[in-house]
């Protein structure tokens, strides 16, 4: 996973890699921002815990609904109030909320 | 226009809803029925509550580290993605510019999420939050 090219998507403040179990493994934090690797780590557990959430949603809504489209998930992002947390599998960015792109991200995370 | 109206002009919107506190009062229009539509508010609701309490938890660690009040979240599907932001939905195919689209209308049409999201969602059933249980 190359996180410099990840910095270089609209916004990108930090892109980091985490382990299966949420551990922070890799990171990069733009100088001059607001977050921390002690954020980075809680947000890499919340990613995980997140996107096996949504993973169970999704199994659960095909079923259910007949619905298909969901499955495989491609990613899953938190809109916060200056930033958003785009994440997929095992690596994350974040990015500045005025200048993101969510579809870029999203293709940039599922290419890599 | 009211922001689901907004929503579903736009080409590969498939449904949008607004879900309320308890995620048993909901309202929505497109390509849902009644019960998938319930079933959308009450998943949309406890992801929202989910994400903003992981932020409480990040603030408590890193004050004013900007994710804090959460606005929204986003699950992109192979197919199709969800969006919720605030107290509103909505299911997108996955179109080229249209997640962007969609998110950057409805971060505009229903403005900054403030910190009381609990007590506002309850609000607009007609709830109070201080009321006693017993």
């Amino acid at each position: 996973m190359e996180l410099d090219k990840l910095m270089q998507l609209p916004g990108a403040m930090a892109a980091f890699t985490y382990s299966d179990k949420g551990d922070l493994q890799e990171h990069v934090i733009r100088e001059g921002t607001e977050i921390t690797p002690q954020v980075l780590d809680l947000l890499a557990h919340s990613c995980v815990a997140n996107q096996a959430v949504a993973a169970m949603e999704a199994r659960g809504w095909e079923a259910l609904t007949g619905q298909g489209g969901f499955e495989p998930l491609q990613g899953f992002s938190v809109v916060g109030m200056e930033w958003s947390v785009v994440v997929n599998g095992n690596c994350g960015v974040i990015a500045r909320n005025r200048d993101v792109d969510y579809e870029a991200t999203f293709n940039a995370l599922q290419a890599d | 226009m009211h922001i689901v109206k907004q929503l579903m002009a736009i080409p590969g919107v498939i449904a949008a809803g607004e879900f309320a506190y308890r995620g048993d009062r909901f309202s929505y229009e497109g390509a849902l029925t009644d019960e998938f539509a319930r079933m959308a508010s009450i998943l949309c609701r406890a992801n929202t509550l989910s994400v903003h309490m992981q932020s409480e938890i990040f603030d408590s660690f890193a004050e004013n580290c900007g994710c804090k009040p959460v606005q929204g979240w986003i699950v992109r599907g192979a197919k199709i993605s969800v969006c919720a932001v605030g107290n509103y939905f909505c299911f997108i195919e996955n179109r080229a510019e249209l997640l962007n689209d969609v998110m950057t209308i409805m971060r505009a049409k229903v403005g900054d999420v403030r910190d009381d999201l609990l007590v506002n969602l309850y609000a607009a059933i007609g709830g109070d939050t201080q009321e006693a249980l017993y």
